[in-house]
Parts: structure tokens; C-alpha cells; sequence
């Protein structure tokens, strides 16, 4: 942790970056800390508490200005920065990766490509209780699985904070926000819920990079994250693709096969 | 509920695509092959302009059943316009199922310029189909959920 | 609020023979926005476009639907009528109630339901469409032909003849492809160089054709109409305006044991050579893989040869950029060598050729001299045997198809050897005989019947040697059931017609498809036999899949009309049915986000980036932007986007959300 700060302070001492976004000590858990100076470099730690997706700063354009700015990346936040650059939403050169090792070395990544190539030793893996759910949703009928969802989507009030928590979810204008037509309700009811999570599970089908960020901001802990996380275990195999390792070919939903398997059209 | 009942006229909305199922729905009719009315055909340029949300969309607006037709595989009039819309109907039927939507409700199928007899088959068969199913009403019910309170859990 | 005309046609009794059309009329009057609903026995005819053009003008309408046949039978017309009124064309919708109602339904209430139903639909629909005006693209009438065969030739010639410029390229140093190294054609055995080589010089001298051997194409950017293409002209190393071609280079040359690629190796060349006698243009060009000078730094003999200084040792490749408006595709095929065969000895033995090679040999100009003798010992074989299908319809070696020019060629060699070696006993092992084409099944029949050629139906399963003979082991299928074993001097494979290597590497160059064996695919397999999927590219001759000589000449013709058709107009008029992203005012300028899915999506690369830039010229953002020269309208882009940036004139989601709303809350 002394290395990380150390070196954060330098670059920014010596205006290598401007910014380096990174995690403080929260009142219960850490959260988000955007040093602005040496000094505030400090206050930065990094550890297994650290679960905040910060790969969503990347994208907004209050913080990235002109200048350079490093970002303290876990596995998530590094699947997330390979995935933003294959759809162009960031600029290599401006953007410094730095992680931290499982055994506490400082890693100071040359390009994006790099990060390929480190992540791909790591294996994404769904946790105990997201596979308990899974499977208990799997024994179920399809009437019961329905009445589940229902259960638990009535009572999203549509805060949006799993949008907002979500790396993935930098559009200017997000379908919720669309009038012409009206494709989804805007008002919070069963109906209205369902619609907007198939449409987040359907935008991020192919492109999910499984950190869950969406399940932990939401208030009501609706296990959505297991809508688009399911989608990406059944397909990505399935179309060829290694869920949480995005690839520059495109991803399970912009790509085709004319041999892709189905046993449902006639 | 979910009972066949004779009297049940359901309604099912069409999904097609102009190149292909559009053009064997009119051979079926220059075949004046009969099936029948509860199914509307709206018409798309390719299967690949069928956004999946028209789908929940029909659901919503309480339809009980939906077909979704256009070229076989290779035979698209735009090349790959087909095969982009059979990974999207791979993986949004994945999805509902795994939300519990009923995905026997909405029949894919490809349907050539010259199939006129296929798309009878797939009208009457997909009516038939729903007949069986009966009215969507665990769809409508959420849907009326503004008026009733029924999941206020 | 919206005045919208409904029409209702009877068809005769097509329709109002099921369908209440009263009715309809009545109940779409009553609908919100609808100004009036009429009802007429013949809507198509002239007193009924007459109707709707009257109500236009009298209700001054800005939106028509017509309840008639399918909009794939008349939609043109009711257009057409709209126009004539004043109203823009698309702004005239069609409801389908014939073939997808009165045609299919029995009469009754449900059917004058559905009818009315359908009708409210395109209102809903039509509610929402925009006056469009049809997209207008300038044509550079300026064709580039790739390569230089008899069908580059036959399509170059045809485009120039009519007028237009042509540049052609071809990758070799010599127009005349594969059709320059046969000896005889087939069912007229009229001598090939004879008919082809006037044409090659035709070429030459053309005004309006610009010739570019030993060239490729590097890139091609553009749509129809405007494309831009980069060429590489290969470092030739010779000065072609000092150059005679007086052939002393060639003659000094030490380097005299190179297969010559015109002999289908049966030959030898120089390394700075002229790949034939005939070759247009008549230069020559190093080859530096095999030059001594390029190799080892030393030699320089034809340098010294040459009269004229003609010789550049420091040459490079040149990238030449062409603008161009069409494309025609004739880079031709290939085929198989002997040594894909392992059952026939994986090419080892020199007496077992394929049939391009038997070509060689029986041409005046191969390196016998039109003698036939086999390429070990030089003596005349006595006994020859043919083997067609070598390759061809034989899954297991990957290759379905059938070649369909083995039948005949293998006829014409089978005869064309009888011809010339007297006492010769030629067999000719086939699986069918397909001699479909004019006067070609009587060539075969003459090749059986008047030359005494032996045919045996089976399958020839091995060919191995023994005592300097080549002993050819089948099984005649047809009369006895029996093995067959043949001690044959020579063994001429008709091995299968392939793709040219490299053709899917150019086929993505040009973005245009394949199929799974490379050849390029046409737009349609029956209607659309030269175009290809990209508007303003075209295909002819064996690129495309294996044909003769008539049928790739036909195409060639055929897809220079095509060129010459879209070159007749100064302006390309296109149906203004695609995809459009949105822009807005700032701060936002377009909602879209620049993730580029849809690139990935669209089939045709209409999908270009476009850089938004403030006044000070910096980038603001990077949007997609739809090349309407490019897009075909499929909407595979729409469906994709997030967040609704792209959308579709005519299938827009304004349109078709209506209509889904429209028909379910009926």
C-alpha cells in the first residue's frame, strides 16, 4: 500500500497525471477517491474491500479532462478498461493502469494490450451465493421462476442506480430517457421493471464483464447482476467467447456464425 | 386460466420480414391457401430490424402469442441480416426463459419467398399452439398492475 | 393533426368478395385523423387513381393509405399517383388485403375485422412517415476491371466500346489468362490463342483501356459510383517506354531453369522474362525471386544485353489511386495440382499431369511444340488414360462441386490425342458424362463414336508404377461390374476447378462475399448472376464458380451492360429507405455514443466515423455517420442501438412501435 501511494504521489508531483482515481477509507467500507495532489495520495489503499467498479470515472467527461490520469484497477476495473476500448469509449493514452498484484507487487501496465494478457489468467467465477440462486432458479417451473422475478423486480423504484454503477452504461441518452416512441414505461411498477431489466440484461448481453457493480448499488438488493451475468455464462461459451475477457473481435451479440446452434425456429 | 377454451380467440402479431416471409404470405394467398385471422402481419425491411423490445412491447398490449419469420439461414436479401437476428432471438429467449417469460408464446421460424404452404402451416399451427396455452394473462396481469395491487410484496 | 385519405379496393371481387370493403370504409372514417375513406371497385385503375389524386388536392391530404393487393404488386403506382398530386410518394402507404386477408380468410365478420385492423395499422404507420426525397449519388464513369483474362478482356472492351473509360489490371506480366494456355477449344476445336490473341491486342491499343500488368489491387475504399481504389504496379525492373522488346535480355539471361508458370510447369523461363510469345504487352519483367542480381548482387547480363538502357535494377513498387465508379471481377480460377491427390502418387510421377498441363503439351506454342510426349522420357505415350472428377464432386476431398468444364475438355483431349498419335489407345474414366451446352454432347458423342475413344464409367482408386508403366486400377461401374487395370504410358488427371489463391483475401478487400470454397457469390443465384452483394461491383467468368469459355464471355457481356447501364445516368437515383443517425444541437450533437457496434453489425460498411468538431477545430466527438451510397436499409443497425441513435426512414421506430400499438389495442 506505501508503494502505491508513493508512486501516486510522484506522478503526481512530477504532473505525470493529473488525477489518479483510486479508494479511500470509507465510514464502512472503502470508497471512490480522486487524488488531486500528492498530498491527498495519502489517504489511497487497495484491498479486498475495494469492490467499487472505478472504470465508470473513466467515461465522464468532468474527469477526464486533457490531462493524463491513472487509475488503481482491480481484476473487474481491468476487464472493464479492455471492454470500454474495444467500443472506443476510451483513449489509451491518456489513461495510466496501475494494479496491484496477489503478491503485492505495483503493476504499471505499457497499453491496453498488456492487460489482455494479464487478465486472461484469471478466471471469472460466480459467487457462492449468485450460484445458489442460479440454481435454485433452475429447479424451478417457469411459473415459479416468473413469480421470483416479479417478487423481487416489484420492488425496484427504478433509482437507476445499477446504471449508474455500471461501467458499461455511458450513453448520452439512455432508452429510458427516449419519448419517441415511449419504449419503456417510465414509471415504477412490475410491468415498467421487467421491461427496463430485459433492456439493461439485452444492452449488456455480449458486453457484461461480470463485476456485479449493478447488484451492490442496488439499494433494494435485487440480485440483478445474475440477469446479464447469466446471459454471458450461457453465451459466451456458446458463441465462442470467454466471459470477462473482451475481445477486440467483437463480442457474442455484434458477431455471427452461420452455424450458431438453435432448436427453436421452424 | 390457462385452460383451453374454444371460444378463446387469441391474439398473435406477426413479425416479417419484406424479402422473404412477406412474399410467402402473399404466395399463400395467390395459393388462396386458407388460415387463420388471428394473426397481423406488420411488415420490416429483415428480420434484423426486429428490435426485441416491439416483442415485449406486444406482450404488453396483450398479445397472447407472437411469430417471428424471415429468411431461411444464407438466403437473407441483405446477407447476414438473419444470422444477426438469430443471435439475438438465442439470447433474448435465454433470457426470458430464465426470467420465467413464456417463451413458447413467440414461434421463430424462416419461411421463403416460395413457401406460401409453410406459412399457413405456421399461422394455423401457432393459433392452434396458443389456443392450447390459453389467454396470456400472467403477462397481462403485470401489466394491469397500475389498477390492482397484486404484487405489492 | 394529422389528414389522412383511406382507399378501399374491391379488387373486382378479389376482395369485397370476403372483406365488407363498405365497411372498412365506414369504420376508418370514424378514426382519428382519418379526413376521408372511400371505397372503389378498381383503386389501380385510371377513374381510381383519379379518386385518390382528387381527395389529395380537395382534403389536401398529407398522408394516403390504400387498402388494396400487396404493396409488392402496386405500391409503385399509388406512389406514382400520390406524386402526380403533389403529395410526397412517401407519404402513400399499403395495406396487404388481398393476399394477406380476403385471399386467405373465409368471408365473414373476423376477416372484415382483420381488414380493418390492417388499414388502422398503416394509418397509425403513415401518421408517422416523413416526406422523403429519393437520394441522388454522382457517378464517376471511369471502370476498373480486375484481372485479365478472357473475361476482363471481353468486359473491358465492351465497357470502352461503349464509351467509357477502363482501366484493367492484371497480377501477371501478360493479359490472356488461363484461355492463352489452351491449345484447342472445345466443341469447334478452333485454335484458342488464334481467337483470344487478336482481342489481347485490341485491349493494347484501345483508347479508352488503360492496362496495368504485374498489378493488384491494394485497397478499394467508396460505393457505387465514387469508389476509390489504390492499385500496386509491381516493380517490373524494366523501363517499358525504352523497352522494344527485342527479347536480348532474355536470350543472356543465365538463369534458363525456372518452371515456366504459361507451361503449367512443364516448361522453363528465364528470370527476366516474357511469360509467352504472344503476350500483351510484348516486355518483359525480372522475376527478383529468381534473378541472380537480386539473389547475389551479381550478374547484370541483360543489362548489358539490353540496346536501349531499358533496365531499372532499383525500382519499387508503385501505389497508383484510381477513382472509379464500377467494378467488374474477373480474377478467374484456378486448379487443383496433381499432388493433392495421394491415391495417384501425390504428384511423384512425371507422367501423370493434369489437364491444363496436357493443355501445354498439345499446343503448337507448349514446349513440344503440340507434340504430345511425356514429360519423363520425351517419348509419345501409347496408351493414355484420362481420370475425370479428380477432385470435383468428391466431398471427402472437400470439394462438392462439379468443375464442369472436365467433361468436355477431357472429350476435346482424349480426341485431340487420338488426332495426333494415330496408334494411340486413349480411355477415358468418368462418373457422368455432363456435355450440357450447345453441340457439346455431340462433341462427346464424336469423341466416342468417330475417334474411337474408350470410356469406362468407375472410379479410377489407384495409379501407381511398375516396371515404367503406370498401372491405372478402377472399377467399370457401368457393363461388367468388374476391375479394370490399365498399363498406361500417361495419365492426364481432370483435376478441379478451385478458387484463385488469395480470393478471399481480395474478396474482403472489396467487402463483397464468398462462398465456403472462395468463389465470389453473386447477389442473387438467378436473377442477380453478376451483380454482388456490394452495388457497383460485379463478377464475371470463373471467379465466381468454374464455366467455360461462352458462358464466362456471356457474363462479361452481361456485366458490362450492368456498367454501362448505371454509367448512362449522371446521377444515381436510389430509394431513400436507410439508416440515418441522429444529429441534435449541442451540447449533445448526436446521441450517439461512438461505440461502433453497429459497424460490426452492418453487412454493407456503410458505417463511417464522423469527427463532431467545435469552432476551434478540436474534436468534440466521434459519431457513426450511415454512407447513403452504401446503406441498403436492412435496419440490422437499428435493432442494435442502445440508445436509439440510428433509426430507419420508412421502418422508422416511431413507425413500427404505432403499429404495434395499433393493431393490439383493437
Amino acid at each position: 500500500m506505501d508503494k502505491l501511494r508513493e508512486r501516486a504521489a510522484a506522478l503526481l508531483a512530477d504532473g505525470t497525471v493529473a488525477l489518479v482515481i483510486g479508494y479511500e477509507e470509507g465510514t464502512n467500507k472503502p470508497r471512490p477517491l480522486f487524488c488531486h495532489t500528492a498530498e491527498d495520495a495519502g489517504k489511497l489503499i487497495y484491498d479486498s474491500r475495494c469492490i467499487n467498479n472505478l472504470a465508470v470515472y473513466l467515461t465522464k467527461k468532468e474527469l477526464m479532462g486533457t490531462e493524463k490520469v491513472a487509475i488503481t484497477a482491480t481484476i473487474p476495473v481491468l476487464r472493464s478498461i479492455l471492454q470500454l476500448s474495444v467500443e472506443n469509449q476510451l483513449n489509451e493514452e491518456k489513461i495510466l493502469v496501475i494494479t496491484v498484484t496477489e503478491q503485492g507487487e505495483l503493476k504499471e501496465f505499457a497499453g491496453f494490450a498488456e492487460i489482455e494478457s494479464y487478465i486472461a489468467d484469471f478466471q471469472l467465477k460466480l459467487s457462492g451465493k449468485e450460484q445458489e440462486i442460479i440454481e435454485k432458479l433452475e429447479g424451478m417451473t417457469r411459473e415459479e421462476r416468473f413469480e421470483f422475478w416479479m417478487k423481487e423486480l416489484s420492488h425496484c423504484f427504478k433509482c437507476y442506480a445499477c446504471r449508474a454503477a455500471c461501467p458499461l452504461c455511458y450513453c448520452t441518452k439512455c432508452i429510458v430517457e427516449e419519448n419517441r416512441p415511449q419504449w419503456i414505461n417510465p414509471w415504477a411498477a412490475p410491468l415498467a421493471n421487467i421491461e427496463w431489466h430485459i433492456n439493461r440484461a439485452m444492452h449488456m448481453a455480449g458486453r457484461c464483464i461480470g463485476c456485479g457493480a449493478c447488484g451492490d448499488a442496488c439499494p433494494l438488493g435485487i440480485p440483478i447482476q445474475l440477469l446479464t451475468r447469466k446471459m454471458m455464462e450461457d453465451l459466451g461459451p456458446e458463441f465462442g467467447f470467454v466471459p470477462g475477457q473482451p475481445s477486440k473481435n467483437g463480442n457474442a451479440l455484434s458477431t455471427w456464425k452461420a452455424d450458431d446452434k438453435e432448436n427453436f425456429i421452424r | 386460466m390457462n385452460t383451453t377454451n374454444s371460444e378463446f380467440e387469441p391474439k398473435i402479431v406477426a413479425f416479417v420480414c419484406n424479402w422473404c416471409t412477406y412474399a410467402g404470405a402473399d404466395l399463400t394467398g395467390t395459393s388462396r391457401l386458407k388460415y387463420a385471422t388471428n394473426v397481423k402481419i406488420v411488415r420490416f425491411p429483415c428480420t434484423g430490424r426486429i428490435d426485441f423490445m416491439l416483442l415485449l412491447r406486444a406482450f404488453a398490449q396483450g398479445a397472447d402469442g407472437i411469430i417471428v419469420s424471415g429468411c431461411h439461414p444464407n438466403d437473407c436479401h441483405y446477407t447476414s441480416g438473419n444470422f444477426h437476428a438469430r443471435r439475438r432471438w438465442i439470447t433474448f429467449r435465454g433470457l426470458l426463459d430464465f426470467m420465467g417469460i413464456d417463451v413458447k408464446r413467440i414461434q421463430y421460424s424462416w419461411v421463403s419467398a416460395a413457401e406460401g404452404a409453410k406459412w399457413a402451416d405456421v399461422v394455423n399451427s401457432t393459433v392452434a399452439n396458443i389456443r392450447e396455452l390459453g389467454p396470456y394473462t400472467e403477462y397481462k396481469k403485470v401489466a394491469e398492475y397500475l389498477d390492482k395491487e397484486d404484487y405489492n410484496g | 393533426m394529422s389528414k389522412i385519405g383511406v382507399f378501399i379496393c374491391h379488387c373486382g371481387e378479389n376482395i369485397s368478395a370476403t372483406v365488407d370493403c363498405e365497411r372498412v370504409a365506414q369504420e376508418l372514417a370514424k378514426v382519428e385523423g382519418v379526413e376521408c375513406a372511400i371505397d372503389y371497385k378498381y383503386m389501380c385503375s385510371d377513374p381510381g387513381q383519379t379518386i385518390i389524386k382528387d381527395a389529395i388536392r380537395e382534403h389536401h391530404l398529407d398522408g394516403v393509405v390504400v387498402g388494396a393487393c400487396s404493396p409488392r404488386m402496386h405500391e409503385p403506382t399509388f406512389r406514382r399517383a400520390c406524386a402526380e398530386a403533389g403529395l410526397n410518394p412517401y407519404l402513400c402507404e399499403i395495406a396487404n388485403l388481398r393476399e394477406h386477408c380476403s385471399w386467405v380468410h373465409e368471408k365473414g365478420d373476423a376477416t372484415t375485422n382483420k381488414a380493418i385492423d390492417l388499414v388502422k395499422m398503416l394509418v397509425e404507420k403513415v401518421k408517422r412517415n416523413k416526406p422523403l426525397e429519393s437520394i441522388k449519388v454522382p457517378i464517376t464513369k471511369k471502370a476498373l476491371v480486375i484481372g485479365g483474362g478472357i473475361a476482363g478482356i471481353q468486359a473491358s472492351l465492351d465497357i470502352a466500346n461503349a464509351g467509357h473509360q477502363v482501366i484493367l489490371v492484371e497480377k501477371d506480366p501478360s493479359i490472356g489468362g488461363h484461355m492463352s494456355q489452351l491449345s484447342e477449344t472445345f466443341p469447334t476445336l478452333d485454335c484458342s490463342q488464334c481467337i483470344l490473341t487478336p482481342r489481347m491486342v485490341e485491349v493494347a491499343q484501345h483508347p479508352n483501356i488503360t492496362l496495368y500488368t504485374y498489378a493488384e489491387l491494394e485497397s478499394l475504399e467508396g460505393f457505387i459510383g465514387n469508389f476509390t481504389a489504390k492499385i500496386r504496379l509491381k516493380a517490373k525492373s524494366v523501363d517499358y517506354k525504352k523497352c522494344t522488346g527485342c527479347g536480348a535480355c532474355m536470350q543472356k539471361c543465365p538463369q534458363k531453369k525456372i518452371p515456366s508458370e504459361f507451361n503449367a510447369g512443364l516448361g522453363t523461363r528465364t528470370a527476366i522474362y516474357v511469360p509467352f510469345p504472344q503476350a500483351v504487352p510484348n516486355k518483359p519483367v525480372i522475376d527478383r525471386e529468381h534473378c541472380n542480381y537480386y539473389k547475389r548482387g551479381k550478374c547484370k547480363l541483360c543489362e548489358t544485353a539490353c540496346p536501349t538502357g531499358a533496365i531499372e535494377w532499383d525500382k519499387e513498387d508503385e501505389i497508383l489511386t484510381e477513382q472509379v465508379g464500377a467494378i467488374v471481377v474477373t480474377t478467374g480460377f484456378n486448379v487443383k495440382g496433381t499432388d493433392f491427390f495421394p491415391e495417384y502418387g501425390y504428384g511423384k510421377y512425371k507422367d501423370v499431369i493434369t489437364g491444363l498441363q496436357f493443355e501445354r503439351l498439345a499446343s503448337a506454342s507448349g514446349p513440344t511444340f503440340g507434340e504430345i510426349r511425356r514429360p519423363s522420357d520425351g517419348t509419345i505415350p501409347k496408351k493414355i488414360v484420362f481420370i475425370a472428377c479428380a477432385g470435383s464432386r468428391d466431398p471427402a476431398k472437400g470439394i462438392p462441386y462439379c468443375s464442369k468444364i472436365c467433361c468436355m475438355y477431357t472429350a476435346k483431349h482424349a480426341m485431340l490425342y487420338q488426332h495426333k498419335v494415330h496408334d494411340g489407345e486413349s480411355t477415358v474414366f468418368y462418373m457422368d458424362i455432363r456435355a450440357g451446352g450447345k453441340n457439346y454432347e455431340e462433341f462427346v458423342r464424336r469423341a466416342i463414336e468417330e475417334d474411337h475413344v474408350n470410356y469406362v464409367r468407375g472410379r479410377v482408386a489407384r495409379v501407381y508404377e511398375k516396371d515404367g508403366k503406370l498401372i491405372v486400377k478402377g472399377v467399370d461401374t457401368l457393363l461388367s461390374g468388374e476391375q479394370v487395370e490399365i498399363e498406361a504410358d500417361m495419365v492426364v488427371l481432370a483435376t478441379a476447378g478451385v478458387a484463385n489463391c488469395g480470393a478471399e483475401v481480395l474478396a474482403q478487400k472489396m467487402h463483397i462475399s464468398y462462398d465456403p470454397y472462395h468463389f465470389f457469390a453473386e447477389a442473387h443465384p438467378k436473377l442477380k448472376p453478376v451483380e454482388t452483394n456490394t452495388a457497383g461491383i460485379f463478377l464475371a467468368g470463373a471467379c465466381q464458380a468454374p464455366k467455360d469459355i461462352p458462358e464466362t464471355v456471356g457474363m462479361a457481356s452481361g456485366a458490362a451492360v450492368k456498367v454501362a447501364g448505371l454509367f448512362s445516368n449522371n446521377e444515381l437515383v436510389r430509394e431513400p429507405l436507410i439508416a440515418v443517425v441522429n444529429r441534435m444541437p449541442p451540447p449533445v450533437f448526436s446521441t450517439c455514443v461512438g461505440c461502433f457496434m453497429c459497424q460490426t453489425a452492418c453487412p454493407y460498411n456503410a458505417i463511417e466515423r464522423e469527427e463532431i468538431k467545435g469552432r476551434d477545430g478540436k474534436v468534440i466527438k466521434t459519431v457513426a455517420k450511415v454512407n447513403p451510397g452504401l446503406c441498403q436499409g436492412c435496419g440490422t443497425c437499428v435493432a442494435f442501438c442502445r440508445s436509439k441513435s440510428i433509426d430507419i426512414q420508412g421502418y422508422s421506430n416511431e413507425q413500427v412501435f404505432a403499429e404495434v400499438m395499433s393493431l393490439l389495442n383493437q
